[in-house]
């Protein structure tokens, strides 16, 4: 009696849970996003620093701030956006059946899936690269010293095939060891399961920060992969596509220019240069060939901060969400301080 | 010589002496450890050596679990450096615990939650009190009413004109239940009999008894519907659902609609209408060599390819239907089986007796099939509960779900060892009421010693 009673449950349920359905005529991404209310903005299954799920329940993360920019961009609020938690295998089906917007997560831009899989990378975020780790007392000090060994990786990314590739170049014969979780694998390697753990280093960083004595632990100076992460959105409207790409080039900007959370509003009102009042929407109509309001970098620095601030809130070290990955001098640094995050001009 | 007693007439008198008591190596408990560890060498060993395991593993696990626990923590850091050293994080565990049970519904909202819990518990219970009457028609009404209130409680938001009408049925139905109940245990009598008297009814003819039960049901249908018209809770997505709620209401949803579904299934596969049993054994064949994992996947990535552009199909709602579609096969397969163990003298007698199809099946045959099928029945929940996990592989954060995020969470990353224990003693809670509940029921109708 008692589990037929679930049966009315079911029944309820599904009468109650509404499928949403929107005429199917071709309409701009960004009108059915605005008619919508908010914006679906896809992201990973929990991974630190990148997209996290935080004990209140909300997502915080680099990624998730760009999710969150894009609002921002489009409503002049950062929570108008309904997160969608998708695995790494469907990830791309689930962008081309247009079950999200936009994919904002550690996916790799490479040439097949700009080209192939219905999808167009907008700009670079995040510069990550394939490394490897080690145990300190190993004696281990470059990944060329890893003849043999046994390696643990995750499968079904470009992880596995990076590793490959690596070992038959420089004839290393490393033996992978093939993990789905995480956490497996982190075990196995802890407990002596394999010589060492190769991933991209912003995880291995992490993945390291979690471990019972991180000191003993080392990640190797070579990186043996290019792992660009970048938003992407599906092909063929290039309006969306647009701003995407100027959400992220507008968080880059911001930093270079000097535009924080906190000063964004008096810069508004007293531009310190012909370039911020343009992009600030103060002068100019830069804001028309995107389809959105002149305040839109307004809204985005004032939502979220700029490229920096939230590289140091999720990615550094100087906040209890961030997991240690030191910016000066890499990469993810500004291009004027050596690094590759460039964005176009703003005018 | 003899100082045994004797009768007047000198014979003597047998009177047995007291038996010794049994030797005290035989009984109490030193006599069971006798026979059942220690009975000869090899015995005796094994016992050794299992009692030694048993010890070490309790040990080690009172030392993982107490003696390192780590209560007051703010981060995993912290736990590491406490006194113990390496200690048992459980202040990650209690930190993350509304979201392991709640997933992301708002804190704010949560009460909506906690409300139907309790409601249904109230709907359910007095299906086990004494002196309550109509009890099938108060589970059933929990079985077919009840979900509409719950629907619309969990999600929130508008209500069409649908909803509004069946929510306000549902809270009726449930103030008259809790009244009738109330009714029942203090006066004995039923609210129905109640109304007739107070109505002024009793003493008129008996069919005309249904119009003050009629007319009582519509005024207080009319007064909750129209206080509660303006009256709305704030929506709260499906995106947001999750933790051992949304595990909840997926197993609930799938174990309640498995039974019927698979019923009919079954009966349809042993149906002599060519269509109709073909159809079922298709649907049944189909079903069951698919893994579940991949039901899953294509109901929610590429059944959304079919679709017209634009339309988008809610992903829980896609994942529910593929569970629910899942375990009717199964359970078909289980009905069948209970079926065949019915003897095919059964049938014949039912046809003898002048019944039809439907009336022998449900008069005859389906109550002794179903008392037979029991535990296989309650195996397929069991079975269907843990099952569910498999829904966090697609992105819904399911009681598993939650547990993994705990461990990307930078302050208490890596913490997996606690969460998954707190999560087995969840499931293995979960499965062991079920399954005593099933052998509560079993011995309730002597389904095992019928024959």
């Amino acid at each position: 009696m008692k589990k037929l009673s679930l049966l009315g449950l079911g029944a309820g349920l599904l009468a109650a849970l509404s499928f949403t359905a929107e005429p199917a005529v071709a309409e701009s991404t960004l009108d059915i996003v605005k008619k919508r209310g908010h914006l679906r903005c896809q992201i990973g299954t929990p991974a630190p620093g990148f997209y996290n799920l935080k004990s209140d329940g909300t997502w915080v993360g680099s990624d998730v701030s760009v999710c969150r920019a894009v609002a921002a961009a489009i409503f002049g609020d950062p929570n108008k956006v309904e997160f969608q938690s998708v695995t790494s295998t469907v990830r791309f089906t689930a962008l081309a059946n247009g079950e999200s917007d936009m994919l904002s997560r550690t996916a790799t831009w490479t040439l097949f899936r700009d080209t192939q899989l219905g999808l167009n990378f907008t700009a670079t975020n995040f510069y990550d690269g394939q490394g490897f780790m080690v145990p300190k007392d190993s004696g281990i000090k470059s990944s060329l010293e890893l003849k043999g060994a046994t390696v643990c990786v995750l499968t079904g990314t470009t992880t596995e095939l990076n590793l490959t590739d690596y070992s038959r170049t420089n004839n290393l014969d490393i033996q992978p060891v093939v993990f789905q979780d995480t956490n497996v694998r982190n075990e196995t390697y802890l407990k002596g399961g394999c010589d060492a753990i190769t991933n991209d280093k912003s995880g291995l960083a992490s993945n390291k920060a979690g471990f019972p004595d991180p000191g003993a632990h080392t990640i190797l100076p070579e990186t043996i992969s290019k792992e660009p992460l970048a938003p992407a959105v599906r092909k063929g409207d290039g309006q969306w596509y647009d701003i995407v790409r100027w959400t992220v080039f507008a968080l880059i900007a911001a930093e270079e220019m000097g535009i924080t959370q906190a000063n964004v509003d008096d810069m508004a009102k007293n531009p310190p240069s012909p370039e911020v009042a343009r992009m600030l929407g103060v002068e100019g109509e830069l804001h028309k060939g995107l389809g959105l309001d002149k305040s839109w970098a307004h809204w985005i620095v004032k939502s979220v901060g700029n490229y920096g601030e939230i590289y140091g809130k999720y990615m550094g070290d100087k906040s209890p969400d961030g997991i240690g990955i030191a910016r000066a001098g890499s990469q993810n640094d500004l291009w004027t301080r050596g690094g590759l995050m460039y964005a176009p001009p703003f005018r | 010589m003899s100082d045994a007693p004797t009768t007047s007439d000198g014979l003597r008198v047998f009177k047995p002496k007291p038996s010794l008591p049994p030797p005290p190596a035989t009984t109490g408990v030193i006599g069971w450890m006798r026979f059942n560890l220690f009975d000869g060498i090899g015995s005796s060993i094994t016992t050794v050596i299992g009692l030694l395991l048993l010890g070490f593993l309790a040990i080690s696990f009172y030392e993982w679990a107490f003696v390192r626990g780590v209560w007051e923590a703010a981060s995993r850091q912290e736990c590491r450096l406490s006194p113990t050293e390496f200690g048992t994080c459980w202040a990650g565990v209690e930190f993350w615990f509304t979201r392991f049970i709640y997933g992301r519904y708002p804190d704010a909202e949560i009460w909506r939650l906690d409300l139907m819990a309790i409601v249904f518990i109230a709907w359910m219970a007095p299906l086990w009190a004494p002196k309550v009457t109509a009890k099938v028609m108060v589970g059933l009404s929990a079985i077919l009413v009840f979900p509409f209130m719950a629907g619309y409680f969990f999600l929130g938001g508008d209500r069409n004109w649908f909803m509004a009408i069946m929510v306000a049925v549902s809270m009726t139905w449930f103030a008259g239940t809790m009244i009738h109940v109330a009714a029942c245990l203090l006066t004995g009598k039923g609210l129905g009999h109640w109304i007739i008297t107070l109505s002024g009814f009793s003493s008129r003819d008996d069919r005309t008894h249904k119009y003050p039960l009629l007319m009582a049901a519509v005024v207080a249908f009319g007064i909750v519907y129209f206080v509660i018209q303006s009256w709305q809770l704030p929506i709260v997505g499906t995106n947001h659902w999750g933790g051992l709620f949304l595990t909840l209401v997926i197993s609930g949803i799938g174990i309640a609609s498995a039974l019927p579904a698979g019923i009919v299934l079954a009966l349809g596969r042993r149906s002599e209408m060519p269509v109709i049993r073909v159809m079922c054994v298709t649907f049944i064949e189909l079903f069951r060599s698919v893994p579940l994992i991949t039901i899953l996947f294509m109901a929610t990535t590429m059944f959304p390819l079919f679709l017209p552009e634009g339309v988008v199909f809610n992903k829980l709602a896609s994942a529910i239907v593929a569970v629910c579609l899942f375990s009717a096969a199964y359970m078909a397969e289980t009905v069948r089986g209970g079926l065949q163990a019915i003897p095919k003298g059964q049938y014949e007698a039912a046809e003898a007796m002048g019944l039809g199809y439907w009336q022998s099946m449900g008069l005859i045959i389906m109550p002794q099939a179903l008392k037979l099928m029991i535990p296989n029945i309650v195996g397929s929940f069991i079975g269907l509960f843990k099952d569910t996990t498999l829904v966090s592989i697609i992105g819904l954060f399911d009681l598993l779900g939650m547990i993994s995020a705990i461990s990307q969470d930078p302050q208490w990353i890596g913490l997996h060892h606690e969460p998954l224990f707190t999560a087995a003693l969840i499931y293995f809670i979960g499965c062991l009421a079920m399954s005593k509940y099933s052998q509560h029921l079993e011995r309730k109708l002597g389904a095992g010693d019928r024959r």
